[in-house]
């Protein structure tokens, strides 16, 4: 195989994964190189996806099936890409891929070294929502369902105690404690950046008492809570308790103004999280406190109109500075500037931020390894001379998903074919 | 021939060994089925998804001469591929192989071993039964044809036919006008660059000048017949009807841009045409035209009102790039001249891209007054309206611009029909998949690009028409052959009455009818196997090969006996 018709992606959400499949169906070699055990990123933390509020697994699981059943794809999972050298046509990359502990060809996913396991720590994938064991998979569902070891934490890597408990359990002798972090070379002529983006750390913001109160959740979180394969099965009750809400408010922009931007998802989301919220408990009140709804393109607005004022009701409000979150061991109460130009409170039982997507951590480190440029938001840039480029500011490198700027499955699906028509350009002619 | 079909019961290590007992599966499977004509290899194996698993079944296909085989496991989700490619590197027709689940079905819900062991009988039973009646499916391989149609001649299109066009790659691009660019031509700037008429100029100059592009102006689509890979078109020129062309290619792209809708239509404008009111495109081409904004006095105004959104409730879709344009134009009046006093009315921003807010912060820099509204009317070229605290105002202006909704553009309807793409509610063509597959459509290699799909800006026209180019790309390589979907459905001639159900029932448009025989025919190469038209016969002649009413039956039948 000519090796500089091969392809490196990073990142395997929506973006990376239908990149990946296009571009194997050349025929060319594909690394998709993922951070996580799992692959299919934040798509794959709803339950179901907007605006057909269709089951995001059954829009996902295929792609996700496909990808590891590729013959010309090679999945890299717990990896990252250490160093990239060279030029369009030929890029020599480095990945450090760390030691999974568990065997991917012997492991069948039973999940009998779980319940053995002694340890038990915050599961972050679930938002911190709940716990996990230090063997174990994010969820269930996970692909590849194949669970890995958390060395901070478990005994035997720890050295706080003996234990060997997973290994007992184990009968296909899938787990080695012996497995090794490696440095896999390879050569590509292209690479797709789709490394998503994160969430804007709502607790920088006091204002609005994350992490005070119980009550009070990240949009994220409350996706998890939703999920029926989530921390709570799907049932709605407040964190620690077992009281389910009977209100609710939906607080949407939240870090929009600090960032700059609009994320252009997050009044989509909370339609959908509102809807959600009548669904499961149609006698809790939901209240969306927002300034603008931006629901752009010619599904979105028939989306929320479905739901906005009908099964939540609207507040606008003036001030976002003006916008406080109260709260004592019982109540949560918010006080705002109306529209009129008074001041007014409301208590609810949960409040759900609309948090900004903002830039991933590590993007600057990508920028700097790969030689591309960041724009003023720390999100990777395209090439500002073109109109509608994926390209980044070196050739070769492509740029795909929410790694360019807050967006949508639909237009992080179109950038990653867009990236792989950019991609064909440079490797086929 | 005696039928010799391998039946192998995976024991997944205790997953289901321990729950149901394999060897009396086996015996009683054995015992069951062993005839004259029929003779049964049972099995077991500790993980027959391992490399040793494989293995061990390509041998027993291969030494054992198999003609059938039945796979007991887990769920066919998680290993049916594997087990298919097993047979793929042996003689046996992978469709004559048949997975049963007796993991999540039996072993993983039963607590009751006597009760799992006989239900996992029973499955296996049944998928026994099936597989004798399953028949050999063959993947057929069919030349394609890599060059593209592209139809309008607006921005998508023209970046769609530039990415494609290579030396083993024609492309044909038609517009019904006698000019290219669509509508980006009379855009004085391009948001979010500050490319404007030049860039698009540039990119018309690209297209005219590359060898591989062929470009027919006042050209219509007349017919197309085909698949993805091969679809033969005739096209005709609008001037002369009796003009035409006819060409193959692999590939079609929809690229008809929009229309914008007629203001007067909704009831809170109300004007006339010689007021000072004018549509945001209007102005886009006074100053692209005229190199100044003026009223139709000749003087430039004094005090200018923008109104967003205008008709935004009736369409109940947001036209997604009015905010930015309009916020354009507020700027193109205040570069004009500072003093010019600028109102924009709006009811929300919308401004989705990350870039979009700085627009934002420069409009309210310049000195424009942004004003938030709830509701507005237009008189002539007084506006009304009530702000956010329910105070009504009214403004007299001396010049009004509005933002009218983007609708199709106005071949679209006749287009669907000719394409046989399905339309969405909004009149715009219907993708394969809002989130998933934005820019694919019900059939295979035909492809819709820029505001065809619905409204956006031109960075988001350009996006689309690379994603296009990428699929192409990848699904039609230049003398490579594709392997169409061999889970088809066929009509028994003999039976069909030739009542057209299965044609309207098919998304994908792949049933044809025969009027010389007065029967439905299905082309193969279109079909996605999603049965829709067999349920929807009448007369029971419509089958979908590997999923027909005999192997389904037989099947339900032996489990449940
Ligand atoms: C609360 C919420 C709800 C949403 N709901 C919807 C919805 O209903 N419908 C909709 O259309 N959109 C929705 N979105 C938006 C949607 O999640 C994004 O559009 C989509 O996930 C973007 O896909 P992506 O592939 O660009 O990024 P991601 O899904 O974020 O995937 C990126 C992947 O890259 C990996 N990665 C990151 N950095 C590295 C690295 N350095 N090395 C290797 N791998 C790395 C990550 O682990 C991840 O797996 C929602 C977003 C949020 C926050
Ligand atoms: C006032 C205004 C200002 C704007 N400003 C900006 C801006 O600053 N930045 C930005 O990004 N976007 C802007 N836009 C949006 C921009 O104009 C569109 O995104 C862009 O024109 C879309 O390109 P298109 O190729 O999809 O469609 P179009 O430009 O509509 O082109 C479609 C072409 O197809 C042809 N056609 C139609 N039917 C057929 C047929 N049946 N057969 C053959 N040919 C056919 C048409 O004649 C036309 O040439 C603005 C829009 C308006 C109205
Ligand atoms: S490591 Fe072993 S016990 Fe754990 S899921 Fe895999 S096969 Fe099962
Ligand atoms: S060895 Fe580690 S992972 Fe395994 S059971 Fe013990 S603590 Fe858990
Ligand atoms: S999409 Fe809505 S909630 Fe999100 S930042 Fe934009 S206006 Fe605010
Ligand atoms: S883009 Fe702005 S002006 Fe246009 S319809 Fe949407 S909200 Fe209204
Ligand atoms: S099986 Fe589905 S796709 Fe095929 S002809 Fe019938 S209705 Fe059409």
């Amino acid at each position: 195989m000519d090796q500089q018709k091969n392809v490196l992606v990073i990142g395997a959400g929506i973006a990376g994964m239908k990149a990946c499949l296009l571009l194997a169906k050349t025929g060319k070699q594909v690394y998709l190189v993922e951070k996580l055990p799992i692959i299919g990123g934040k798509t794959i933390k709803n339950e179901e996806s907007f605006p057909n509020l269709e089951c995001s697994t059954c829009m996902v699981a295929p792609v996700q099936q496909e990808i590891l059943q590729h013959p010309n794809i090679k999945t890299l999972t717990l990896s990252e890409v250490e160093k990239i050298e060279g030029d369009i046509g030929n890029f020599t990359i480095i990945i450090n891929k760390k030691a999974r502990y568990v065997s991917d060809t012997d492991c069948i996913g039973c999940d009998m070294c779980f319940d053995p396991c002694p340890v038990s720590i915050s599961n972050e994938w679930e938002e911190n929502l709940m716990n996990k064991k230090a063997i174990y998979v994010p969820c269930s569902g996970s692909l590849p369902n194949v669970p890995t070891i958390d060395t901070e934490h478990c005994y035997h890597f720890n050295g706080k105690q003996e234990c060997n408990a997973c290994v007992e359990a184990c009968m296909f002798e899938a787990i080695n404690f012996d497995d090794k972090d490696e440095k896999v070379e390879i050569q590509v002529g292209a690479v797709i950046i789709a490394t998503g983006s994160d969430i804007y750390d709502v607790s920088l913001l006091p204002q609005f008492g994350y992490g005070k109160h119980p009550g009070i959740y990240t949009s994220m979180e409350f996706e998890r809570l939703f999920a029926s394969n989530g921390p709570t099965s799907g049932e709605l009750t407040i964190r620690n308790s077992e009281k389910t809400p009977k209100s609710i408010a939906i607080i949407h922009c939240v870090g929009r103004k600090e960032q700059d931007y609009c994320s252009g998802i997050c009044c989509m989301y909370s339609a959908k999280h509102a809807h959600f919220i009548k669904h499961k408990l149609p006698d809790t009140k939901i209240y969306n406190f927002y300034r603008d709804i931006c629901v752009p393109g010619k599904t979105y607005q028939k989306f929320v109109e479905k739901i906005n004022d009908i099964e939540t009701q609207m507040i606008y409000h003036n001030s976002m500075d003006e916008l406080n979150i109260l709260h004592n061991e019982n109540e949560i109460t918010i006080e705002y500037i109306t529209g009129k130009s008074k001041k007014e409170t409301l208590t609810v039982d949960m409040v759900i931020l609309a948090s900004a997507l903002n830039p991933g951590k590590d993007f600057s480190d990508i920028s700097k390894m790969a030689k591309i440029d960041l724009d003023k938001n720390g999100f990777f840039i395209t090439n500002q001379e073109k109109v509608g480029s994926v390209e980044s500011t070196k050739p070769g490198i492509f740029i795909a998903g929410c790694a360019e700027g807050p967006k949508d499955v639909q237009t992080s699906v179109i950038q990653a074919e867009a990236a792989v028509s950019g991609v064909m350009s440079c490797l086929d002619s | 021939m005696k039928k010799k079909i391998g039946v192998y019961v995976c024991e997944c290590g205790p997953n289901i060994a321990d729950k149901v007992d394999i060897d009396k599966i086996i015996e009683t499977v054995v015992a069951a089925n062993n005839s004259e004509n029929v003779e049964i290899i049972g099995d077991r194996h500790k993980l027959l998804c391992s490399a040793a698993g494989k293995v061990f079944l390509e041998e027993e296909i291969k030494n054992k001469e198999l003609t059938h085989m039945v796979v007991a496991a887990c769920s066919p989700r998680d290993h049916n591929s594997t087990f298919i490619n097993v047979c793929k590197k042996t003689e046996l027709n992978p469709y004559l192989y048949k997975m049963v689940n007796i993991r999540e079905h039996c072993a993983w819900i039963i607590p009751d071993k006597d009760k799992a062991t006989n239900k996992a009988i029973e499955y296996i039973q049944g998928g026994v039964a099936r597989v004798q009646y399953q028949t050999e499916l063959i993947e057929k391989k069919l030349d394609t044809n890599p060059d593209v149609l592209v139809i309008g001649g607006g921005i998508a299109g023209i970046e769609a036919a530039i990415s494609l066009a290579g030396k083993k790659r024609k492309v044909t691009l038609i517009e019904r006008s006698a000019v290219l660019g669509g509508k980006s031509v009379f855009l004085k700037e391009l948001l979010p660059s500050q490319a404007g008429k030049e860039y698009i100029n540039k990119r018309i100059k690209d297209l005219t000048d590359n060898e591989n592009i062929q470009v027919f102006l006042n050209t219509e689509i007349e017919k197309i017949i085909g698949f993805l890979g091969n679809f033969e078109i005739i096209l005709s020129d609008v001037t002369n009807k009796d003009k035409k062309t006819e060409i193959k290619t692999g590939a079609t792209i929809v690229a008809t841009g929009f229309g914008l809708s007629d203001v007067t239509e909704f009831s809170n404008i109300n004007y006339d045409t010689k007021d000072e009111v004018y549509t945001s495109l209007e102005i886009e081409k006074m100053l692209s035209e005229k190199g100044k904004l003026k009223l139709s006095s000749g003087v430039p105004p004094k005090k200018v009102g923008l109104i967003h959104c205008v008709g935004r409730d009736e369409k109940k879709y947001c036209s997604q790039i009015c905010c930015n344009y309009m916020m354009k134009i507020a700027n193109y009046f205040k570069k004009q001249s500072a003093k010019i006093e600028v109102k924009e009315f709006y009811k929300d921003l919308c401004l989705p891209h990350k870039d979009d807010q700085k627009l934002f912060n420069l409009t309210k820099k310049n000195g424009v007054d942004l004003v938030r509204i709830k509701e507005v009317s237009l008189n002539g070229t007084k506006i009304k309206y009530s702000r956010i605290d329910g105070t009504i105002e009214e403004n007299e202006f001396d010049m009004v611009v509005v933002a009218p909704p983007i609708i199709p553009s106005d071949s679209t309807k006749n287009l669907s029909e000719i394409l046989d793409i399905p339309l969405d509610e909004f009149g715009f063509f219907q993708e394969a998949h809002l989130s998933t597959n934005p820019v694919g459509t019900s059939t295979d290699g035909i492809f819709i690009i820029g505001n065809a799909q619905g409204p956006r800006g031109i960075s988001n026209s350009i996006l689309m028409a690379h994603a296009a180019s990428g699929q192409i790309r990848t699904q039609l390589i230049p003398g490579e052959q594709i392997v169409p979907e061999v889970k088809v459905s066929e009509v028994l001639e003999a039976f069909c009455m030739g009542c057209k159900n299965c044609i309207d029932v098919c998304c994908y448009g792949a049933i044809y009818f025969d009027e010389i025989k007065g029967i439905s025919v299905v082309n193969e190469a279109i079909c996605r196997g999603c049965g829709n038209c067999v349920a929807s016969c009448p007369s029971g002649s419509i089958r979908l090969k590997h999923f027909t009413n005999e192997q389904i039956y037989q099947e339900v039948i032996e489990a449940l006996k």
